[in-house]
């Protein structure tokens, strides 16, 4: 059974990227154009096997998204990648506060991407 | 002016002399004021324009990019493996997200362009204004609105008081620095 993806990002051309990437290596994927809209879709849909969302988003960003996932039974032990163009130190430190499982940098490279799922999903 | 010195004549030589200075006073802070922003705008000129720049760059490195590893995948005389096809569409990938980065680019600067025009509004109303003051110390400290190390270091480059333009860019990122994954 395939698994399933939440994908967050404002930039819809970001969105797309991460969801093509994702759904060519077999996942379904669910996407959310911020932190609340993604909140509305998981209390609606599926269960998410791993998340992957933006920082700096209008109306919940990244870290808020990240801390109200994190309440959820459902999300408890999530694998979430925050994917940003932030690199400093103490917002990597906030979002591994939050409950971040890891933070990539972008551009992403779709193949590390993968790798880094593979890693972090639940065999 | 000819009505202030009317008006200066009319009152009590004290009371005149209290005038010429309260009136001096408040000239010398609206010169103050003004003085501040030139300062201001002397330095964040250059590092505007150095911003925008690196969009210019960044996005016809991203339209190269872009053009190279479609030619690989489309070229009949190459017969590309798998692999070779799965490398060139994680690069094209990474080429594309040149939109998402330079929009953030973009944005920082607009915003700056805002917080400096509200200054400016704010100053026009006299240097007594608080949102004047306000303003100019959030133009002052904009750059932290940056997220990106890029920006960073080119808002460092550009305020050096040698500054001599072009600052040398990285014409490449390396795989490293591009895909960077940290893992809590």
């Amino acid at each position: 059974m395939s698994k399933t993806a939440l994908v967050v990002d404002d930039s819809p051309t970001m969105r797309q990227m991460v969801a093509l990437t994702l759904s060519n290596a077999g996942f379904k994927v669910v996407e959310a154009e911020d932190g609340k809209d993604a909140v509305n879709k998981v209390a609606a849909g599926p269960k998410m096997d791993i998340v992957v969302t933006d920082l700096n988003m209008p109306e919940m960003d990244g870290i808020t998204l990240i801390k109200e996932l994190r309440k959820m039974a459902a999300f408890k032990f999530t694998p979430i990648l925050m994917l940003t163009t932030e690199s400093a130190a103490d917002k990597k430190q906030a979002g591994k506060e939050a409950g971040a499982t890891g933070w990539i940098v972008k551009p992403f490279n779709p193949e590390s991407m993968l790798k880094v799922i593979a890693k972090v999903l639940p065999a | 002016m000819a009505w202030t010195g009317r008006r200066l004549k009319n009152l009590p030589p004290s009371a005149a002399n209290q005038e010429r200075t309260s009136t001096i006073d408040g000239l010398l802070e609206q010169q103050k004021a003004w003085e501040a922003f030139a300062v201001c705008a002397v330095s964040i000129i250059p590092v505007l324009k150095k911003q925008m720049e690196a969009v210019t760059q960044q996005t016809e490195r991203a339209a190269m990019d872009l053009m190279v590893h479609i030619r690989a995948m489309t070229s009949p005389a190459t017969t590309s493996s798998p692999r070779d096809t799965s490398a060139n569409f994680s690069k094209i990938v990474m080429a594309m997200q040149f939109q998402d980065i330079t929009q953030q680019k973009l944005e920082h600067v607009t915003q700056a362009l805002d917080q400096w025009h509200k200054h400016l509004q704010a100053l026009l109303k006299g240097p007594h204004d608080v949102r004047a003051k306000q303003e100019i110390a959030a133009l002052q400290r904009f750059e932290q609105s940056y997220t990106m190390e890029e920006e960073r270091r080119l808002h460092a480059a550009a305020l050096m008081p040698d500054y001599q333009e072009p600052v040398p860019m990285e014409t490449e990122q390396t795989e490293a620095e591009s895909d960077s994954v940290t893992l809590f």
